[in-house]
């Protein structure tokens, strides 16, 4: 029989709030160290030149869109289990979700940071944007790279939205649980004035229900457009129709991958959390994670036998340079990382190990990370024309700023779990048993 | 200028006892009734007759003006400075699919919201509550108790107090 009551929830967010220990402020030291590590190097390449970022040519992408679609793709399983899940109800979701929207805000705000590092001058990013550039000269609507401008910036309002949405009746469940006159006074403005009324729960939970509504699809588009990105483009390894469902299996993967990451730690940091995000929780993250995992091991295999079976010179020899040329290293640590390290999710003992899927959450991490790398560089390393063929040399300022993202993304987290209620404290206190007179 | 409260406001530690007070309270014909509760529960909205919510309205007028900006947006642009690509026409259908889609999601929310505030408003003020310093106060309506606030003329009252009192609540409060 579960311990979990309407004030043991208030008083477990209410702990989480306290004032940070030595553990919290170690830790935000070294991330805060990543993040310098990258702000620098993104100073030393302003100052220097896209030169010091690895692209070549015909390399003309590398790791910073590498980067951009590896944290798309984290910010997804955010909205993936606050929308998605809560229009089918699955259990599992109410203790974690609040967490995973965080991490999809911090995310895209990541993710919205590489096309502006990518293009160098960075002070010209609202190019990119619908305005007139040069001669009055308008951007072009035909291109898919505009509407992926169109489509992370709806996702990212859409994400802050819905995040900010879920946390005003938390806040003010904080609010009235503080003792401190400042925090109260902090947490009154955050909380919008909410008291729990029928007229503001029934508005409220209709406008959160069409949220779902409407950032369900969303889900689905976003990571569409940015694989279109590529599909639209006639490289070898690129110009194919599945890239679209892989793109979202694949953003759905890491995804999860991030949320166990990311969750496993909190609730060591917090020993309330353990009664509220359960293992079975978890496990049903796992299993998501496994589900993902074969239809991207699926997506990858379809890859090579439609390669084999169009018998298009150009993809043939892509396919054969991913598993056997110079990259072949990135190519085979990404197959044990997506197709293999997940397959013992199949036995429940792993499923409810915590160590174990953390273990591999991580390994799912980094393999979604060569897989972009994969789709990004060889392709461009091995187009057409054997004459233009190139090899990627990674350069340090592109590895300080990868670093520096995670410090950045980490930052956010962790200020977010000490000034934020980390759980949607009214969504866990509705799944509970109301309290009844009758039924005693 | 403040609202003049005339009423009583109760609390309660069982859903179930303030279910039927609100039930019983509405046989006697008084209809504006406001609800606390930590988290939304659909026991109350049976209770109080199933009201609805009128914010899907905002949610699709704001989904149309979303397409509508979109379809202007990438009319005129493109009209202004004729771009080729491909031997395609110049204002192409298909190829407005995504913009649209974006623009009329980014619209629906924004909309949403603001019905959202909007009808929340427009409630609160047709509602008249409590002004004393205890109700504004009170601060287990978000953690862990319930509570109703029923405006009515002096000679209801003491009918509400006692229907409050039937139902075992475990604050009752007359303001007038």
């Amino acid at each position: 029989m579960s311990n979990i009551t309407y004030t043991s929830i208030n008083e477990d967010v209410l702990h989480s709030l306290k004032p940070p220990g030595k553990t919290w402020w170690i830790s935000l030291g070294i991330i805060l160290s990543a993040l310098g590590l990258g702000i620098f190097a993104w100073t030393y390449q302003i100052m220097h030149g896209m030169e010091w970022s690895g692209i070549n040519h015909p390399i003309g992408w590398g790791v910073y869109i590498t980067d951009f679609v590896f944290w798309i793709g984290i910010g997804h399983a955010g909205t993936l289990i606050s929308a998605v899940l809560f229009l089918v109800r699955a259990p599992f979701r109410t203790s974690i979700y609040r967490a995973s929207e965080a991490m999809t805000v911090f995310a895209v705000m990541t993710a919205g940071l590489f096309p502006i590092i990518h293009i160098g001058r960075a002070w010209n990013f609202y190019w990119l944007l619908p305005y007139p550039n040069q001669r009055q000269l308008w951007i072009n609507f035909k291109s898919p790279l505009l509407w992926d401008v169109f489509a992370v910036s709806t996702y990212m309002s859409v994400s802050i939205a819905f995040f900010i949405l879920g946390l005003i009746p938390d806040l003010a469940s904080v609010r009235d649980g503080c003792k401190s006159k400042l925090k109260r006074f902090f947490y009154s403005i955050a909380s919008v004035g909410f008291r729990g009324t029928n007229h503001q729960w029934l508005h409220y939970m209709r406008g959160y229900l069409l949220f779902a509504a409407i950032a369900t699809p969303l889900v689905f588009s976003v990571h569409s457009i940015v694989s279109w990105d590529f599909a639209m483009s006639s490289i070898p390894g690129w110009h194919t129709t599945i890239f679209a469902p892989y793109f979202v299996a694949g953003a759905i993967f890491s995804g999860c991958a991030m949320v166990l990451t990311i969750m496993i730690p909190l609730r060591v940091a917090f020993p309330g959390f353990k009664e509220i995000i359960k293992v079975r929780d978890l496990e049903g993250m796992a299993e998501m994670i496994l589900m993902t995992g074969i239809l991207v091991t699926y997506a990858y295999s379809i890859e090579f036998f439609i390669a084999y079976y169009s018998g298009a010179k150009f993809e043939r020899a892509l396919f054969w340079f991913r598993p056997f040329g110079e990259l072949r290293y990135f190519f085979w640590l990404m197959v044990f990382c997506n197709c293999v390290s997940a397959l013992p999710l199949w036995i429940k003992k792993i499923r409810t190990n915590i160590p174990a899927l953390f273990f591999i959450s991580i390994l799912v991490n980094v393999g979604m990370w060569l897989e972009r790398f994969n789709i990004v560089v060889t392709s461009l390393a091995h187009d057409f024309d054997p004459f233009a063929w190139s090899m990627y040399k990674f350069e340090w300022v592109e590895i300080w700023i990868t670093v520096g993202s995670f410090g950045w993304f980490f930052m956010w987290f962790f200020i977010f779990v000490k000034i934020m209620p980390s759980l949607a404290v009214a969504e866990l206190k509705e799944a509970l048993h109301p309290p009844l007179r009758r039924s005693q | 200028m403040k609202k003049e409260f005339s009423g009583v406001w109760a609390t309660f530690e069982f859903l179930d006892d303030m279910c039927f007070s609100i039930k019983e309270i509405r046989k006697q014909g008084i209809e504006k009734i406001t609800t606390h509760t930590p988290c939304p529960r659909h026991e109350i909205e049976h209770a109080l007759g199933n009201p609805q919510s009128r914010v899907p309205f905002f949610t699709l007028f704001g989904m149309f003006v979303g397409i509508g900006i979109g379809i202007l947006l990438i009319i005129t642009m493109t009209l202004d400075w004729i771009l080729p690509v491909s031997g395609k026409p110049v204002v192409s259908v298909p190829v407005m699919g995504p913009i649209l889609f974006e623009l009329g999601v980014i619209m629906a929310i924004y909309c949403t919201v603001l019905g959202m505030v909007l009808l929340i408003l427009r409630d609160t003020k047709k509602h008249s509550f409590p002004t004393s310093d205890k109700y504004k106060n009170y601060d287990r309506f978000m953690n862990d108790r319930f509570g109703v606030v029923v405006p009515c003329s002096k000679n209801e009252v003491d009918k509400v107090v006692e229907i409050f009192k039937k139902y075992q609540a475990e604050e009752v409060n007359r303001e007038a």
